[in-house]
């Protein structure tokens, strides 16, 4: 039993020690590095006190990170030192032959059990109080997944939209979560708590941003692998005051605000770029309202000079799917464009009685959106009319088929004739659509 | 079941291995391998009956195992689907001919015994009691077959609902077993009919019987989870 | 403790080889081969081959991932590739580099003079090669398996995937199945009833203590996925609706399923490489293993928790309180016998004399990663955070920390120790240092960061990323972490091919190892031992006289590695017949199982595939099994 004193000297060997030294630094780092990550300056962290949810997430965490790390150090530093201490070197005696020891290894089969013990109190109360029935107050937001994009329900309000969450903050809010097609997973990081959304069958999942979370802007994505464009099923989270909300949620109750403007024909050909696109890389797109002025939103839009640079996505199409330049849109024509092609077979616009399509995406207030497809562009002229023209060419499966004439749809697997559009009439779309706030 | 013939045969994969090898369990390796194979088949049954379990009552449309159903579109009635008298009767055969077996087997193990009179040639002639177990499996699987036509007669095809797709999935696994085991035993019957099975090839038999009691078992859960239980 | 002196009979009258079992040149003696040795090798090189294609198709998704926004592949692509990278590492590439250990040394460490079943054991080898070749070739035309290497339903079905792709997973795993389960019966009943005299369970090699426990849960959970995937296949070739939204099919249905086959599959995975680690730390730190009875106990416990543990892939599908808590504490719970084993197998390094040969640092190396993998998994064993880690890079990097770390560390530690076994000659020492080095850099570069990119929010399966998101820098990291690793598997494959033509012949025992496999020529005779030994001890090879340093004296010199080493037919062993049969089966049984994919192009040609393949099938097992297995004089 000698050979177990830890008291023997221990010869430490300098190079070996640089070389062993390698082997358990990386780890080390990484955990390390992962308990820096409260400092929150990364805009996905997992690890937050954003809400009562990831509240307790982050507690547990915590306590599992230093058990883990109770753990690594305790086995790295005995590996270490056995590593050096028992390294043959000339004239080492021969071991004897220990088969083993009935204490020792009690031992080590009870402590990791009170470790576990450590863990295991606490996560079942996580679970219990995570799980827990969602307060009566909540706001209710159906969640409902599509194969590549997210349509957001609040049934109090008879709202529905896609890919732009707006949550107020202080209010709980229970998700309930449902699919149209295959599996997909509802995950806010910075909130907490992802859900799947499973096929015939619905799951909740409840939170309460806090106030400090007012005017914030915040990524989510789909976790659970869905098909080509898994990568691409994205959406952003405003967490807005109750003010702010009641007055968005007013608004968007209703038709877009274009509806009540008059229009008129084009009045200028100068192509105006979008605030927030600086680059175009071919076939500039200029786009016109109606009026010279855009019509202001009646309700809340969440600002733009509150959303941070992790929002926009950098994401830009293909440089293969060209468009004519210096085209100008009038959003009357585009309005008649609309009402009479295939986009009305899937889409819906309140206020616009021959579209109410319900497989694709609301487009009611598709002018108040920052982001389109999914939340991979961001919603500028330049992409919305490339992507009208062939969305397939901008996201892998895209069930939304090619429009363009000329441009190759493959889910007939051939180029599209008959009731394409021309370039001319997707910027007038577009010009539409963009009007829709 | 005899194990003790067992030790005499050879160690080798097949009936005429010559070598009398040693092994650990004093058991040829045919018999460890049987058990293992059964031990496996197990689990394949058990994920097939859990499958029906769990679809159980989740069929969006009718005919059901056990009630009426009536088509909300048409109008028309369909019955409960499962035949619980035609299949207490099959399965009546099935368990008839696990004793036929042991009997096979016995005549087989006890080929050398003295045998007078009718029913003691009766008790010894393994042909007969090899025949007679093939042929109640195969009246079983006629009564499945029966089964299968009627249900589709009466409107449940391999797609119609959940419970259609893995009653049919279930019991066809199960029917596929039995078919199999027919095959094994008319085999033996014919092995035995040519040169006469021996003490010598009381494994042979004995892993046809163990794989045979086995699907017999399997049928008896079966039969209680499906039918009996509503 | 153990300390008799083991009955030298077991030591061959003629010493060591010019003539090796499977020296013998062709292609037909290979194909019809049944020794236990030349299965193994061809497991061992089909094996190595797909671990550099999986590594490739790793390679091209680090690649895409260096950088956001990147275009090198396909969205499409993309998912075709990390199906294929996940469904060719585990059934391909550790599974049967598992395997080729299992037969190449599970008859030598217990005794044996081959499997119990010689041709079934061809037979799951040419089962695994064509099932390997029918799942691996779609992808060079686009249409390698896209749903993920777990398959959920209904992004499997024919609604959400009315390609080939996943018909060629389907059938496929289902080859592949049939494979593992032959080998499962096979080595059960080896390690039961083939051990020679005296070789008591408790008396077992380490290793084959750890297979055959993988044995059972082989053959244990393999019917489960393929129910699973019979009826996926049903699904999809006869409209059934185990899996159709529309009849109100349930998605957890297939969860539940894969899962209970997919967490034992874990433990299949990890406890070979466990088993060869416990061979190699008590070699080269010339103790015996501490707590022998204990690690056997824990191995067992670890299979058997391993059916229990199942949902903890499935905690964010919303079971419910009560099914997440018994599920977490059940996972929980093994990693208490996980524990055991690191603090055994540092308990026999302590007091040792630790000679840090390649395979030791392998094996070394294991102990360290797998416990940062097993770390990270307690870390998601509490459902609560892992539904904020759950498909994200986190699980990525935990996941390879256990595989990578510990699976293939631990492989790799076997194959420096038994290459000197299976090809009589030793691996180039220096070559592996820089490979084991390279290969632990490689590996922490690669996996290391990705603990950080998943928790800062990157999810899993993902084809490109955003700039702006934090993730950059890690996935920056990863890719070239994971270029290092070619580098160092480069210098492997470089050292294994020179080492195989002209390494340094190794003798019997070159480690001065304790078990039976070191006590017989390098490379083998056909028949393993000239005389079935006897077993007193379990380190039959230490225990001659214990306290010495008895590795020298069974060294040999070079004189004596050029004596010839009888023949089977001189010594009157009889052997396995050399038989095509089972290569013919297998081929028959492929081809009924893979031309069901004509099913969905051409009516004549899936009739004609797949009567020939019944054909054959029927026609071959028909054939094997009224043949003879062995005979007095062939070799």
């Amino acid at each position: 039993m000698a050979s177990f004193s830890i008291f023997r000297r221990v010869q430490l060997d300098a190079q070996t020690f640089g070389k062993f030294a390698r082997f358990a630094l990386v780890p080390l780092l990484t955990f390390g590095a992962a308990a820096l990550v409260h400092a929150q300056q990364y805009p996905n962290t997992t690890f937050n006190y954003t809400t009562e949810l990831n509240e307790i997430t982050t507690h547990l965490w915590d306590r599992l990170l230093f058990w883990a790390t109770v753990v690594f150090v305790i086995v790295g530093v005995g590996l270490l030192y056995i590593i050096f201490k028992f390294k043959a070197r000339p004239g080492s005696p021969e071991p004897t032959h220990v088969h083993g020891n009935t204490a020792l290894e009690i031992a080590w089969t009870a402590i990791p059990a009170v470790i576990l013990a450590f863990i295991a109190v606490p996560t079942v109360k996580a679970i219990f109080l995570t799980q827990a029935k969602a307060p009566a107050n909540a706001l209710q937001v159906e969640v409902i997944g599509h194969q590549w994009w997210w349509e957001f329900r609040y049934p109090e309000y008879g709202i529905t939209t896609a890919n732009e969450l707006y949550l107020p903050v202080g209010r709980p809010v229970n998700f309930a979560l449902k699919t149209q097609d295959v599996l997909h997973s509802f995950w806010i990081p910075r909130l907490g708590g992802k859900r799947d959304l499973i096929s015939n069958r619905t799951n909740y999942l409840w939170m309460t941003p806090r106030d400090s979370m007012a005017l914030k802007s915040l990524n989510g994505s789909c976790n659970e692998f869905c098909g080509d464009s898994h990568g691409n099923m994205k959406f952003r989270t405003y967490t807005v005051t109750p003010e702010q909300f009641a007055s968005w949620a007013a608004h968007q109750k209703g038709p877009a605000v274009y509806g009540a403007v008059t229009p008129k024909p084009a009045v200028t050909a100068t192509p105006t770029v979008d605030s927030a696109t600086t680059t175009t890389k071919s076939g500039q797109v200029g786009t016109q309202l109606a009026n010279a002025t855009p019509p202001a939103p009646v309700g809340f839009v969440f600002p733009r000079e509150k959303i941070e640079a992790y929002n926009i996505p950098t994401r830009r199409p293909p440089a293969t799917l060209t468009f004519t330049a210096g085209l100008t849109g009038d959003a009357e024509r585009g309005r008649l464009v609309y009402s009479r092609s295939s986009c009305i077979g899937c889409h819906k616009i309140t206020g616009n009685p021959s579209s109410a399509g319900v497989i694709g995406p609301n487009l009611t207030h598709i002018g108040s959106r920052y982001t389109i497809a999914g939340a991979i562009y961001e919603n500028t002229t330049e992409n919305l009319v490339r992507w009208i023209k062939n969305a397939p060419a901008m996201k892998a499966g895209s069930l939304m088929p090619a429009i363009g004439t000329g441009e190759y749809n493959p889910a007939i697997k051939a180029k599209v004739t008959m009731g394409g559009l021309s370039d001319q009439q997707i910027v007038d779309v577009a010009t539409y659509l963009q009007a829709l706030k | 079941m005899s194990t003790t013939a067992t030790r005499t045969a050879g160690a080798s994969h097949d009936d005429h291995g010559h070598h009398v090898h040693h092994t650990s369990t004093g058991l040829d390796n045919r018999k460890i391998g049987i058990w293992a194979f059964i031990g496996s088949e197990c689990m394949l049954f058990v994920s097939l009956i859990s499958t029906y379990l769990i679809y159980k009552g989740r069929s969006r449309v009718g005919p059901y195992p056990h009630e009426a159903w009536t088509d909300p579109a048409t109008g028309t009635v369909y019955n409960a689907i499962l035949n619980i008298p035609v299949t207490s009767f099959s399965t009546f055969v099935l368990l008839m001919s696990s004793l036929a077996m042991v009997l096979a087997h016995n005549a087989v193990v006890n080929r050398h015994v003295q045998r007078k009179g009718f029913w003691q040639q009766l008790e010894g002639n393994s042909v007969f009691w090899l025949i007679s177990t093939a042929v109640l499996g195969i009246v079983f699987l006629m009564c499945q077959a029966y089964e299968f036509t009627s249900f589709v007669h009466e409107g449940l095809g391999l797609t119609t609902n959940l419970f259609s797709s893995s009653f049919f999935v279930l019991t066809g696994f199960h029917g596929a077993h039995v078919t199999a085991g027919v095959l094994w035993l008319v085999t033996l019957a014919f092995i035995d009919m040519k040169r006469g099975l021996t003490p010598d090839d009381a494994l042979t038999v004995d892993m046809c019987a163990l794989y045979w009691h086995f699907v017999d078992v399997v049928w008896i859960a079966i039969f209680v989870l499906l039918y009996l239980i509503k | 403790m153990a300390t008799t002196v083991a009955q030298p009979t077991y030591a061959p009258a003629a010493t060591s080889t010019t003539t090796t079992s499977y020296g013998k040149s062709g292609v037909w003696s290979w194909i019809t081969t049944t020794d236990h040795k030349r299965i193994g090798v061809l497991y061992l090189f089909t094996s190595l081959f797909f671990f550099i294609f999986g590594g490739l198709e790793a390679a091209v998704i680090r690649a895409q991932l260096a950088a956001p926004n990147q275009t090198l592949v396909s969205a499409e692509l993309y998912n075709q590739l990390f199906t294929m990278h996940g469904t060719t590492m585990v059934f391909l590439a550790i599974m049967p580099l598992s395997a080729a250990f299992f037969n190449f040394l599970i008859p030598l460490q217990i005794g044996a003079r081959d499997v119990a079943f010689p041709r079934l054991n061809a037979f799951s080898y040419w089962v695994y090669l064509f099932g390997g070749i029918y799942i691996t070739l779609p992808i060079f035309a686009g249409l390698a398996p896209n749903g993920g290497w777990f398959g959920y339903a209904p992004i499997t079905t024919m609604a959400y995937n009315p390609g080939l792709n996943i018909d060629f997973w389907v059938l496929g795993l289902q080859i592949l199945g049939i494979s593992s389960l032959a080998a499962g019966f096979n080595f059960i009943t080896t390690i039961i009833n083939m051990r020679a005299p005296g070789m008591h369970l408790m008396r077992m090699p380490m290793f084959t203590w750890m297979s055959f426990v993988v044995q059972f849960l082989v053959v244990l959970a393999f019917p489960v996925i393929t129910v699973a995937l019979v009826f996926l296949q049903f699904d999809r070739f006869f409209g059934t609706n185990f899996y159709t939204l529309t009849a109100g099919a349930d998605p957890l249905l297939w969860q539940h399923l894969f899962w209970i086959f997919g967490h034992p599959e874990v433990y299949i995975l990890i406890l070979p490489a466990f088993g060869l680690v416990s061979e190699v730390l008590p070699t080269f730190s010339r103790k015996p293993l501490f707590g022998y009875a204990v690690m056997v106990y824990s191995g067992i416990l670890i299979g058997f928790l391993g059916f229990g543990v199942w949902a903890h892939h499935m905690f964010s599908v919303g079971m419910g309180p009560i099914a997440d808590t018994v599920f977490s504490l059940t996972t929980m719970l093994n990693a208490i016998p996980t524990g055991v084993k690191i603090f055994n197998w540092m308990s026999t390094m302590w007091g040792g004399k630790i000679q840090f040969t390649t395979s030791m640092c392998f094996a070394v190396g294991l102990v360290a990663m797998f416990t940062i993998g097993g770390l990270s998994g307690v870390t998601h064993a509490s459902p609560p955070t892992d539904l904020q880690q759950t498909d994200t890079y986190y699980v990525v990097a935990h996941f390879h920390y256990v595989l990578f770390g510990g699976s293939i560390m631990g492989i790799f530690a076997g194959i420096y120790h038994y290459f000197p076994k299976m090809f009589g000659r030793l691996m180039n020492e220096t070559l592996g240092k820089w490979h084991f080095w390279i290969n632990m850099i490689g590996m922490n570069l690669t996996f290391g960061p990705m603990h950080l990119s998943g928790l800062l929010g990157m999810p899993r399966r993902v084809f490109t990323y955003d700039a702006n998101q934090g993730w950059d820098l890690f996935n920056m990291m990863s890719s070239i972490g994971t270029a290092i690793i070619i580098v160092s598997t480069l210098i492997f494959i470089y050292n294994f091919f020179t080492s195989l033509k002209s390494g340094p012949k190794a003798g019997r025992d070159p480690w001065g190892a304790s078990t039976l496999e070191w006590s017989i020529p390098s490379p083998p005779p056909e028949y393993n031992f000239a005389v079935l030994p006897t077993v007193t001890s379990r380190y039959p090879l230490w225990d001659v006289s214990e306290g010495h340093d008895l590795s020298r004296e069974h060294h040999e010199s070079p004189e004596q590695a050029d004596q010839r080493v009888p023949t089977a037919r001189e010594l009157n062993i009889p052997m396995p017949f050399s038989t095509a049969k089972p290569f013919m089966a297998a081929l028959g049984l492929c081809m009924m199982l893979g031309g069901m994919t004509l099913k969905h192009v051409n009516d004549y040609a899936f009739y004609a595939v797949v009567g020939s393949g019944a054909t054959m099938l029927v026609v071959s097992l028909y054939a094997w099994l009224t043949s003879p297995l062995e005979d007095f004089y062939t070799s």
